[in-house]
């Protein structure tokens, strides 16, 4: 196990030797640009509103102004009233409980941008489905077999290689919104609190913990399609079986859970669990008695039987 | 032989595929120090033996033991001790031949960077090491395999079908490093090939496989003494020059279109020419054509079948 530093090097070696690799990481960028774009474009945040000392009469004028705009609307235009009672509503909570604003910033750029890490699952999955089948098709599995290593290590340095790559990728995405959004948005405070929906209403909390606590599940969703595309890798020799099943599931798994939900069973499928952060939100999970510690339990069954299924086969496998 | 004096023991191995027995009761010896050529048909075995001899598949019956350790019981001494080229030196493409070296010197404890440059002086690729393998000729990637299989200073080398794809002038080359290995660094080495005079060169011994079994094995360096030769004779005047072999040294003819083809001890050649000579035969030129090692060989292995 000593030299598991260097067998884990070399397999990030492969990873990033690559163009492709490299390829992945100007289309995020890109992606995050296409999400500030789109914003402007769009005109779906109000990035113009500052506050300033005086926030709390700031507050007070706006949802002033605000209520006489849905008045004004009246029934002509319910969009115009919805809209307006959820900023009325933030605005009461923030100065019910004495929390300052600061109007759209790069934190709320990271947050919004949540939805690039979509991205990441696609090139993670790639990565996982390769990182063995490769080896059989390049026929490199051969002399990287006959070293005095175990076969395990060889596997695991594999698992964590890409384990490492999916943290990697999600950091660098997080710096690009948090650098991109603090250019363009600009940043006041590092750590301001900020104002999030939970199951049982309006809430705060500040913005490091929120956006590591909100990211974190998404990775926690990665490590699981990674970890299936990585046994299919390892059992079948084939990343172009492994990565298109693990789309397959990433695209369908959730849904297939939903429209399953009114039997009980459903529960203990995958995808019905995956998704941590429908606990902290007004979704909630897809049946009423699961909860965050249940879901945890049923990932990490599921996580245990795919390793040891990827193990079990690829130490016994005779290599052809 | 004892298993504890070879560099490589083969003991009672078996290979069963589903019904198919595809080796059965190979039993042999690599002595330290020697080029052992392991020779066979296409389909022989001889790729799946030395897959055993390196744990990529599994052992059906029987051990392979390589210096005291067995591969089933003890794989990760066994295998420190072999360097190994499995049917084609495949490499990572996209990766140049330094890196390529790099990264499998990663995978053992102790090899320098010297090392490393030290293997590839060996083998002559200085001028090719910072290039991508994906552009590399069969040759370059032959020679590749051979400085990775050797940069843990293995006892044990193994490889297989070597000289496939090379040309002479790399066949040449190749056989000159492994007879210093042997030589110089008293390093054991399998070399298979289904060419046999593309090998014979550079063997100590052969190991003649047929049907997955070990159907003879021969040391080469009684050749010399006990084989017999194709010998072909121009001679003037030819009827005359028969006559003679025929009667005085019943040797028999066994061709005489321009030349005289016959089949004798290599020891007796120049006491033939001088016979010749003294009874005033013109010798215009003797050629050996052929070892009959190679005929033998053919003969021996007849026709391969597979099942």
């Amino acid at each position: 196990m000593g030299n598991i530093f260097s067998l884990v090097r070399n397999e990030l070696g492969k990873i990033y030797v690559m163009k492709s690799t490299w390829a992945m990481y100007v289309f995020l960028v890109a992606l995050v640009l296409f999400s500030f774009i789109m914003n402007t474009v769009t005109d779906s945040v109000d990035s113009e509103t500052t506050y300033t000392d005086d926030w709390r009469t700031e507050l007070q004028e706006e949802n002033q102004t605000l209520t006489e705009e849905i008045e004004t609307a009246g029934e002509d235009d319910p969009f115009v009233e919805s809209t307006n009672m959820g900023i009325i509503q933030q605005n009461t909570y923030m100065l019910e409980n004495d929390i300052r604003p600061y109007g759209y910033h790069a934190g709320n750029f990271v947050l919004d941008n949540l939805f690039t890490t979509s991205l990441v699952s696609l090139f993670v999955i790639i990565i996982a489905g390769g990182i063995v089948a490769n080896e059989f098709r390049w026929g490199t599995i051969k002399q990287l077999l006959i070293r005095p290593i175990s076969r395990g290590t060889i596997l695991l340095s594999k698992y964590i290689a890409l384990l490492l790559f999916t943290l990697f990728t999600v950091v660098f995405l997080l710096a690009t919104s948090a650098i991109v959004g603090a250019i363009v948005y600009g940043a006041p405070v590092v750590n301001p609190e900020i104002i999030v929906n939970r199951p049982d209403g309006m809430a705060s909390n500040a913005l490091l913990p929120e956006i590591f606590m909100q990211y974190g599940f998404r990775v926690l969703n990665i490590v699981v399609l990674a970890t299936f595309g990585f046994m299919i890798s390892s059992i079948f020799r084939s990343s172009a079986l492994a990565i298109g099943l693990s789309m397959f599931l990433m695209f369908i798994g959730t849904t297939v859970a939903q429209a399953m939900a009114r039997y009980e069973w459903a529960k203990y499928i995958l995808f019905a669990n995956t998704d941590l952060s429908v606990y902290f939100s007004s979704y909630g999970p897809i049946r009423e008695e699961m909860t965050i510690g249940f879901s945890v339990a049923v990932i990490a069954v599921y996580m245990v039987v795919f390793i040891i299924t990827a193990w079990t086969i690829f130490i016994k496998r005779d290599v052809a | 032989m004892l298993v504890s004096d070879s560099a490589m023991a083969i003991r009672g191995l078996h290979k069963t595929i589903g019904r198919k027995k595809i080796i059965k009761d190979l039993n042999f010896d690599i002595r330290p120090g020697e080029v052992y050529g392991f020779i066979g048909p296409n389909g022989a075995g001889k790729t799946t033996t030395i897959r055993m001899m390196v744990g990529l598949i599994g052992i059906t019956s029987g051990d392979v033991v390589i210096k005291g350790n067995s591969i089933k019981k003890n794989y990760k001494k066994a295998i420190s001790e072999v360097g190994a080229i499995v049917e084609n030196p495949e490499m990572y493409p996209f990766m140049t031949g330094k890196q390529n070296l790099k990264h499998f010197a990663r995978m053992t404890r102790g090899i320098t960077d010297a090392r490393i440059d030290e293997v590839i002086r060996l083998v002559g690729l200085e001028n090719a090491i910072q290039t991508k393998v994906g552009k590399y000729s069969l040759g370059m990637r032959q020679r590749l395999g051979i400085a990775q299989a050797l940069l843990h200073s293995p006892s044990v080398l193994i490889l297989d079908e070597p000289t496939n794809g090379l040309d002479p002038a790399g066949i040449r080359e190749i056989r000159r490093y492994i007879r210093k290995l042997a030589v110089e660094d008293n390093v054991s080495v399998i070399v298979s090939s289904h060419l046999l005079s593309e090998i014979e060169l550079m063997c100590d011994r052969i190991g003649v496989i047929k049907n997955g079994e070990l159907i003879a094995v021969r040391d080469l360096h009684e050749k010399t003494d006990s084989e017999q030769s194709i010998v072909s004779l121009d001679v003037h005047p030819r009827d005359e020059a028969i006559e003679i072999l025929n009667t005085a040294q019943h040797i028999k003819v066994l061709e005489s279109d321009d030349q005289l083809k016959i089949q004798i001890n290599r020891n007796d050649v120049p006491g033939l020419v001088t016979t010749l000579v003294q009874k005033d035969i013109q010798v215009y030129g003797v050629t050996v054509i052929q070892s009959t090692l190679e005929d033998q060989f053919l003969e021996m292995i007849g026709e391969n079948v597979i099942g």
